[in-house]
């Protein structure tokens, strides 16, 4: 992929992260941020659709934004070919285990298997 | 950057006094991505912990609700707020905005896009960020 076509979707994600995290921590603030996160809140939080569906949205958006950068900071530490592939391969791995780790607590707290 | 700088290695690179406001932006937004990036990794290792139902949940809580765990969630806020300030004037700048009209280069050559603008966003993304942390402390321990 074109590297201006990465850098419009590092800015991208970073502008919906942006919206959506507000979000996220304006629900803490809802009821009290010690009250938020009890355990009955926050399952009932990972019950909720919309609120699953925003978690995840922001889950996906923050890996990519997030690994995105840490690949361009590594990059600008050092450069070669094998290093740059290295780098660029083990960023998208690291993004992809992590949305399949969060996304597996999101999935199993929402269909109740907890 | 003279030879005499090159020798200093990434020291001399970082050193956040030699290269005004702009180098010490350029550092803290790195800083404060990584920082994110590694609390973001934490945050979801930590709530995976309501899968292990309440008493799981209670007590992974009771590690982060301390001063300490206070604390640390300051600064998360103010990297939060430092790094979303910062890469929106970033985002401007790579837009062309507040960049300044290209001109002949005459002596002593300062950078056109190195103006008063981005100067003002830089320390207004700083003064946010220790603002939304004094915010985030009173919210954490006024409870």
């Amino acid at each position: 992929m074109k590297e201006s076509t990465i850098m419009k979707i590092h800015y991208g994600t970073a502008l919906a992260s942006v919206g959506l995290v507000a979000v996220h921590i304006l629900m803490r603030l809802t009821t009290g941020f010690a009250d938020s996160l009890t355990y009955e809140n926050v399952l009932a939080n990972y019950r909720s659709v919309p609120y699953v569906i925003m978690l995840e949205l922001i889950l996906i958006l923050l890996a990519v934004h997030g690994f995105n950068g840490l690949r361009v900071i590594l990059l600008e530490l050092k450069q070669g070919r094998v290093y740059e592939k290295a780098v660029s391969y083990g960023c998208v791995v690291a993004m992809i285990v992590l949305i399949g780790y969060g996304s597996r607590t999101i999935i199993m707290t929402n269909v109740g298997m907890v | 950057m003279t030879k005499d700088e090159h020798r200093e290695g990434i020291k001399g690179m970082a050193n956040p006094g030699r290269y005004g406001i702009e180098r010490i932006a350029y550092l803290l937004m790195r800083l404060s991505g990584l920082g994110l990036l590694g609390y973001f990794i934490a945050h979801i290792y930590e709530t995976s912990n309501i899968l292990r139902g309440r008493m799981g949940w209670d007590d992974f809580l009771a590690m982060t609700q301390t001063t300490e765990g206070h604390i640390f969630l300051a600064l998360v806020i103010g990297m939060c707020v430092f790094h979303t300030g910062n890469g929106i004037r970033i985002m401007l700048g790579h837009g062309g905005v507040g960049v300044g009209k290209p001109t002949r280069p005459d002596y002593p050559y300062d950078p056109a896009s190195q103006n008063y603008r981005h100067k003002i966003g830089i320390y207004s993304s700083i003064v946010l960020a220790a603002v939304a942390m004094m915010y985030g402390m009173a919210v954490m321990f006024g409870e």
